[in-house]
């Protein structure tokens, strides 16, 4: 199992994971930067600051953590941790996207560390469930972590599963809520309200708890709520900034899937470069 | 008469027994034989709520976990309201779930128009990967039950709401086949499947009193399609009649066709089924198929028809 490292390696495992997301996407003129970045340090936080049960070179291991990307168009922001994990060699990423690659825009559950297909939005939380049940049901005592974005808060199946996830129990089920804000056509709170979310998950039997999604301190000691919700499942509402590390893209929606121009291009790679 | 529904759980029940990774899932649906499972394996039941979209999510999760899971629900609910959870959850990763639907077609007659399936087999046959099984009586619902557990894989079964009468008395052929002759006079082939097949049965005793013999044929699945077993079956056969409680549009009918179309052993081949505009009526399911035209006057009727 990797071993945890300190906050200050945390962050520079963020910058190298945006900067090899960024170069992954630019090569290929395909995928989601922004929603993407709003959610890196929540990833790093699972994969390298010790929160999940990560077995390098094992994506198979039968005691790793089970973690769903639910909002499927971020998910080939893995692929960089996947190649760096030896799940596959590291040069598949410059093959994002092609026909000779398997790294596809959107997750496919082949891939070595990928859990479940994802693309289309409302799936992940029930996926978790029944991972999380059958988990208690075996004896095992890996969890299941679900990362949703807050539009995908709209779908009905979220709740229908939040519902279940509750009722059983299933403390093993911890949902991360990428709450970045925004959805494609602009902010969530003016195309159709979700404030209040936390209180939302709650009234459905969740112990909730939020973060600064760009926090590690903060996202740590909501992660550190996992066995101590009293049986209940866990979802934490990650506040942060859709596009973040990128000023222009920053809580812009127009750049969900857009590629920047030359100029931009190099000033987006310059402010990704910046020393911590 | 035993209910297909019935037939199926008192056999997944006794498998579950002895097998602690069946678990079966019912959205709010019951039968008599679930009380048995519900109160001897409260582990290995599951009532999700009136929640089909997470039914079949939760089901993903628990195949990806190596459970071999049964989902249960009324017909129109566990297809067409939780299509896209089926299609991404299930189908994308093939996952061994098998989907087990009540009440197909007409089935809920007094309930209509949102209770009926007449578009059931057209999405779910669209679905990459799934086996698509009609049984035609509690035998072969029985034997079906047998096949999931023994042999899991990606399954869609449309039982039948009520009792239907024994066609079968040993289900071992039309379960390795996919298809079942019931009747082997030539001539004219009456092909239906579930509940239809009284009616080509009745249609075909109709017409052996005017002295025309007929073959009535159970397609009893779908998907894979059967190709080679139903030409074989169709052998003797100048005509076809398809007979559907479904829209005439990609269905029973229509994969007929599709099979004798890859067969290059197309003959003349009329369908009758549900037809754009079919009003609302009152009435049991004999009501229902006297007004849409699929009762055994009408099948009769369409075999005489082409003689001529």
């Amino acid at each position: 199992m990797a071993s945890a490292m300190t906050v200050n390696e945390l962050k520079q495992r963020a910058k190298w994971l945006r900067q090899a997301i960024f170069d992954m996407v630019m090569e290929a003129r395909q995928g989601h930067v922004p929603s993407s970045f709003s959610m890196i340090e929540t990833l790093v936080a699972l994969y390298y600051g010790g929160i999940a049960r990560i077995y390098a070179q094992q994506p198979h291991h039968p005691e790793r953590d089970r973690i769903f990307i639910s909002k499927g168009h971020a998910a080939h922001a893995l692929y960089p941790i996947f190649a760096d994990l030896g799940f596959f060699p590291a040069d598949e990423l410059a093959r994002f996207t092609r026909p000779e690659g398997m790294l596809g825009m959107y997750a496919d559950f082949r891939i070595p560390g990928i859990e479940g297909i994802s693309g289309s939005l409302g799936h992940g939380v029930g996926m978790g469930a029944g991972i999380a049940l059958a988990a208690r049901q075996n004896g095992e005592d890996h969890r299941a972590f679900v990362i949703v974005g807050d539009g995908e808060c709209y779908e009905g199946s979220i709740w229908e599963s939040a519902l279940f996830a509750a009722h059983h129990r299933l403390d093993r089920l911890v949902t991360i809520v990428d709450r970045n804000q925004l959805c494609i056509l602009g902010r969530t709170e003016d195309c159709l309200q979700l404030d209040d979310l936390a209180a939302k998950w709650s009234a459905f039997g969740w112990a909730v708890v939020e973060a600064d999604g760009h926090d590690f301190a903060s996202l740590m000691s909501a992660f550190s709520r996992i066995g101590d919700t009293g049986g209940k499942p866990l979802a934490i509402i990650a506040n942060t900034v859709k596009g973040k590390g990128i000023s222009f893209m920053e809580g812009n929606a127009s750049w969900h899937n857009k590629m920047p121009d030359a100029a931009l291009l190099a000033q987006a790679r310059a402010e990704l470069s910046t020393p911590i | 008469m035993r209910l297909m529904r019935d037939a199926t759980i008192d056999t997944l029940c006794a498998a579950a027994r002895k097998d602690r990774d069946i678990l079966f899932i019912s959205a709010d649906f019951g039968a008599a034989a679930l009380d048995a499972l519900r109160r001897d394996l409260p582990e290995q039941f599951l009532h999700v709520g009136i929640c089909e979209q997470n039914m079949v999510d939760l089901a993903s999760g628990l195949a990806l976990a190596g459970k071999q899971v049964f989902l249960y629900a009324m017909a129109p609910f566990i297809t067409a309201r939780c299509y896209e959870q089926t299609k991404c959850a299930l189908a994308a990763m093939n996952l061994p779930a098998t989907l087990i639907a009540v009440g197909v077609g007409l089935g809920y007659d007094h309930a209509t128009l949102t209770h009926f399936t007449p578009e059931d087999m057209a999405i779910m046959r669209a679905l990459n990967g799934i086996e698509i099984w009609t049984p035609a009586d509690d035998l072969v619902a029985e034997a079906l039950a047998h096949l999931c557990v023994t042999q899991p894989a990606f399954r869609y079964i449309r039982l039948e709401r009520s009792p239907l009468p024994r066609v079968y008395s040993d289900p071992t052929a039309v379960l390795a086949s996919g298809v079942g002759v019931l009747r082997n006079g030539g001539g004219t082939a009456i092909v239906a499947c579930g509940a239809l097949l009284e009616n080509a049965l009745m249609a075909a005793d109709m017409l052996a009193a005017e002295g025309i013999s007929t073959t009535v044929i159970d397609l009893a699945r779908i998907k894979p399609q059967p190709t080679a077993a139903l030409v074989e079956a169709l052998a003797g056969c100048s005509r076809i009649v398809t007979v559907e409680e479904h829209m005439r549009e990609a269905g029973l009918g229509s994969a007929v066709l599709e099979m004798l179309a890859d067969a290059e052993a197309m003959r003349p081949l009329r369908r009758l089924g549900l037809t754009d505009g079919f009003e609302v009526k009152n009435g049991h399911r004999a009501d229902l198929h006297r007004a849409y035209g699929l009762d055994a006057t009408a099948i009769a009727a369409a075999v005489r028809e082409g003689r001529g």
